[in-house]
């Protein structure tokens, strides 16, 4: 009895080992961890995590072959719940399960690139623009696919100035409309006579009344809005319910479905607004973009804003998805060329291999540029009948097509 | 010579040390052991099945649980802020580790004393506050902490927080593995102070105060005081923690010391056991295994455990609190002894040896108290000699329970002096005037519920005491323990005068109604006063109780005592009283020898 046990022990640890021997040679994994904020920003995460997974799946469909040895890309998801402390603790756990890449909404990057960098680790921002979060000289680890808060910045300088208008800058007091603020500070520094005043925004306070009364005091023609959705829909129902139709400008919060909910009631008040964000389709043409859409919801469905447009859901296209989708492609693509899994040799590939992008343009990263999205991929796009198209009145933007947004 | 005397003294000292520890080894302490090894070697025998850096988190967590366990365990007090004190050792770290070169623990212990001056600003603001009002203020300020921390972006580090450089600790790489047993040895070093506190003055009175206030008031311990040093003491335990934490993650993180924080570490010390030193970090642990379950929840529902760890949290601790606080660690003693009943303690006590009495004359002067427009006490003077029992008697309202507080400090006088011996007391706090040799027992026979009869007492005779502060006591020194040893003799000492030495070491709840009248007579006595106030210790007695008792005031005033006594039983008056004065409306209508002299 007990030499059967020691004999089937032995043989099943002898077809572990022969399993294990085979199924390395042939197929190995390319681990790509997901540090996002699943449960405080479930909209962020899940675009991230979304985007990151419907890479993998579609290069796991072919065969990822690099240095004579197939790959299949396997994706954890871990909650940073923006926190930086837990956002060390999850790029501690993608270091010790041996990832070959960390993809962040950029919560705590300030803190885990030196880590993730002792061992090769390239960290992929795909949302925060703040600046000095990337540098290639101090971070050679550290990657962006996203609009920049400078390059939205300087893009709504550049578009608004012209028209003549006296801005009012309103910040809310959040990390994100803090670091809009120093943004809009530097793009706006040379061009003190277009501010008409410069405001914070009290992220908790239920009615922004005060503060947008302060700025049309001011003699203010324009808003320019960096807030987080909510202040921004307060900051809407502000000026609108006080008769003031004041054009309205902001950033990528501007398509949040949030906003749109929050004034499901008076859609006469989301007309006009104007937001800037990464542009969706390139030189050429909407193809791609309409390729990767629709991959995206075959695979998670559609994101429902909430509202309707002329009697039609309206739905929010995966824009942010498509930046953690093309570092994952941009990172088999590294693995292609350094021809293995070996980080030092994937960090230095990730510097020199470019892909097509999502939505058509040309993604790639070199030694001195570790940002994804140039400041002439930012486009401007205005609301009518809670969808948006690009606007027509900026060079960069009134080429491209609109899209599709009703079901 | 010198040198030699010295080496010999350190050596008789240290063995006397070694034999006090043997002698008050336990079970417990065993377990406390085991439990101690057990996780020291835990990273190498879980060989990665929890990560080092999870595993040194739960350490100073832990850490953090037993510095609060301090407050919550020792003093009674529900605090909440123990999150913003560790967060304020973590911001402080962090901002000295960034701005100067000094050493990592260095920069820990600037996080850890920054937090004791919060800690203290704290326990000074709720310092005579009760118990529901301490936890609303405390929440407060873990509050305010938490918006400080997100409206000051200089301060928190904004989103990113504020990245602090890696620095060896204790000369070695400060890997998560290092941070671990310094976190381990940190709270078994804590948890063993909790123990040396709690059997200490310290910890005896902040338990009294916790149990009757004015009991213990009346013994003279110092409430506010104590309390203030607990909140101090357990605000440093915590900024350590945060101080070393914020090594351990590379980052001081805004978002991580908020008040879901503070109350997970209540919700340790509780659910653990608050009075038991390793409770708290045994509550870390069933924290760690509700995180478990509730990403298996998470994972069920298809939604982030965050949703379902602090309900889960709320729901242990509501179980707890509605099983009448039956926490793991006391429960599991509770368990053990049923099998291994705790073998008696060898009594130290055989030298019953009372204290050298204090020969003092008590004079009050034209005492007045008015409530609004009632005049509680108008004029009344009075004079307790050595050797005398003075009774005062009167109608209910004629203001003899007043005369009394007045006498002890806990009402002040709107006009009149008191006078012990030479020094006038008239300003001074019922904690002061029992130093003096003034003492008091109340009416209601209040008692501390959870103390044994030899603890009542010793109680009583921590007012005596010269050497048994905080950290002679955490160290346990030579003269420490021979105040100790003398302090145990008159405690001892005190219960014989009232007939319970017997009872030593049974728990005060279950004495009767007149046992804990003289225990608490017995506590009095134990503070060596001069003059005893008594506040009708015959009521509800039964007849052999009221014989005991007056066989009591007589050996007293043959002591020499001075004893005043309130009682509206006139044939015990009769019995024991050498004078008689009777109040009315305040004044004193009569003053008169003893009919029965």
């Amino acid at each position: 009895m007990r030499a059967t046990a020691t004999v089937l022990v032995a043989l099943s640890l002898v077809a572990a080992g022969c399993g294990h021997s085979s199924s390395a040679s042939k197929q190995q994994t390319i681990l790509v961890v997901v540090d996002a904020p699943f449960s405080q920003s479930p909209y962020i995460g899940n675009t991230i995590g979304n985007g990151v997974r419907l890479a993998a799946e579609q290069l796991n469909a072919q065969t990822l072959s690099a240095g004579g040895a197939n790959y299949r890309l396997r994706v954890l998801r871990l909650d940073n719940a923006l926190s930086p402390a837990k956002a060390v603790a999850d790029t501690r756990r993608a270091l010790r399960e041996h990832a070959t890449a960390i993809v962040t909404d950029g919560t705590g990057v300030d803190a885990t690139w030196r880590l993730a960098n002792s061992k090769h680790i390239p960290i992929c921002i795909a949302y925060q623009g703040g600046g000095g979060l990337v540098n290639p000289q101090t971070r050679p680890n550290v990657f962006r696919i996203a609009p920049t808060d400078h390059g939205l910045a300087f893009r709504l300088a550049e578009y608004l100035v012209p028209k003549r208008l006296k801005i009012a800058l309103l910040a809310d007091d959040s990390d994100y409309g803090q670091e809009g603020k120093a943004a809009l500070a530097d793009a706006f520094r040379t061009l003190p006579k277009s501010v008409a005043a410069r405001i914070t925004l009290p992220s908790s306070a239920s009615d922004l009344a005060p503060q947008v009364l302060q700025a049309r005091r001011s003699g203010a023609t324009a808003l320019l809005v960096w807030a987080q959705a909510p202040a921004l829909a307060k900051t809407i129902v502000a000026a609108r319910s006080a008769g003031w139709s004041v054009p309205i400008y902001t950033t990528p919060a501007g398509e949040d479905p949030f906003v749109r909910q929050q004034l499901a009631d008076h859609p006469s008040w989301v007309d006009g607004l104007t937001f800037a964000s990464g542009r969706m389709t390139a030189e050429l043409g909407p193809a791609p973009w309409a390729t990767f859409e629709a991959a995206y919801e075959t695979a998670f469905g559609t994101t429902n804003v909430g509202v309707k447009s002329h009697g039609r859901r309206v739905i929010a296209p995966p824009d942010y998805a498509m930046y953690p989708y093309d570092f994952v492609n941009l990172l088999a693509a590294a693995v292609q060329q350094a021809k293995g899994t070996n980080p030092a040799k994937v960090l230095a590939a990730l510097n020199q291999v470019s892909t097509h992008g999502a939505n058509g343009d040309e993604r790639g990263f070199n030694e001195r540029n570790h940002e994804g999205v140039v400041d002439d991929d930012v486009y401007f796009a205005r609301f009518s009948h809670m969808v948006f198209r690009p606007v027509r009145d900026d060079p960069l933007s009134s080429t491209l097509p609109q899209i599709n947004q009703v079901r | 010579m010198s040198a030699q005397a010295t080496a010999v003294r350190t050596g008789t000292a240290v063995r006397e040390a070694v034999a006090t520890a043997r002698q008050s080894w336990t079970d417990s302490a065993t377990a406390a052991g085991v439990a101690v090894g057990l996780a020291v070697i835990a990273p190498f025998v879980l060989g990665g099945l929890i990560a080092n850096d999870s595993l040194a988190s739960g350490a100073y967590l832990a850490l953090a649980a037993t510095g609060l366990g301090l407050c919550v365990g020792l003093a009674g007090v529900p605090s909440l802020a123990q999150g913003a004190f560790v967060g304020t050792g973590a911001f402080v770290a962090a901002h000295v580790l960034r701005d100067t070169q000094l050493p990592a623990e260095l920069c820990a212990l600037i996080g850890a004393i920054a937090a004791a001056g919060l800690g203290t600003a704290a326990g000074f603001a709720v310092r005579s506050l009760d118990s529901v009002r301490v936890a609303v203020g405390t929440w407060l300020l873990t509050w305010l902490v938490a918006l400080a921390l997100g409206a000051l972006p200089w301060l928190s580090g904004g989103a990113q927080g504020l990245v602090v450089p890696t620095r060896r600790l204790f000369g070695l790489n400060p890997t998560p593995l290092v941070h671990y047993e310094l976190g381990v040895v940190l709270t078994g070093l804590c948890a063993l102070g909790l123990v040396a506190l709690r059997r200490g003055p310290f910890g005896l009175d902040l338990a009294a105060a916790s149990q009757h206030r004015g009991a213990a008031a009346a013994l003279g311990v110092p409430m506010e005081r104590l309390r203030v040093a607990a909140f101090a003491a357990s605000a440093f335990v915590g900024g350590l923690a945060g101080g070393l934490a914020v090594q351990l993650d590379i980052v001081a993180d805004p978002t991580a010391y908020g008040p879901l924080l503070s109350f997970e570490l209540l919700v340790a010390v509780l659910v653990g056991g608050a009075a038991a030193a390793f409770g708290p970090s045994v509550g870390v642990i069933v924290l760690g295994l509700i995180s478990l379950a509730a990403r298996a929840l998470g994972a069920l529902a298809g939604v982030s455990a965050s949703r379902f760890q602090p309900m889960l949290e709320a729901l242990l601790l509501l179980a707890v609190l509605t099983t009448g606080g039956y926490a793991f660690v006391p429960a599991a003693i509770r368990a053990a002894r049923r099998f291994r009943p705790a073998p008696p303690r060898a009594s130290r006590r055989t030298a019953a040896a009372a204290p050298p009495s204090r020969r003092e004359t008590l004079r009050a002067h034209d005492l007045a108290k008015h409530f609004g427009a009632v005049s509680a006490v108008d004029g009344v003077s009075l004079e307790l000699q050595p050797r005398t029992v003075t009774a005062l008697v009167g109608p209910n309202g004629s203001g003899k329970t007043t005369v009394l507080r007045l006498l002890s400090g806990a009402l002040p006088p709107d006009d009149g002096a008191i006078y012990l011996g030479r020094q006038e007391l008239t300003s001074l706090t019922t904690a002061e005037r029992v130093r003096a040799g003034l003492v008091r027992t109340l009416q209601s026979r209040p008692f501390f519920g959870e103390l044994s009869v030899f603890e009542h007492a010793l109680v009583g005779t921590n007012r005596t005491r010269r050497y048994g502060g905080t950290v002679r006591t955490l160290v346990s020194t030579p003269l420490f323990r021979a105040e100790n040893r003398i302090a145990e003799a008159h405690a001892f000492a005190a219960l014989e005068t009232v007939g319970l030495a017997r009872e030593a070491d049974r728990p005060a709840s279950e004495l009767t109604g007149s046992g804990r009248e003289r225990l608490m007579i017995a506590a009095a006595l134990a503070t060596n006063p001069a003059v005893l106030l008594v506040d009708e210790p015959s009521a509800g007695a039964a007849p052999e109780d009221l014989e005991l008792l007056k066989a009591i005031f007589t050996r007293l005033k043959t002591d020499g005592l001075a004893i005043l006594l309130v009682e509206h039983n006139l044939a015990f008056v009769r019995a024991v009283a050498d004078q008689v004065l009777a109040l009315e409306l305040g004044r004193v209508a009569s003053r008169e020898p003893n009919p029965r002299l």
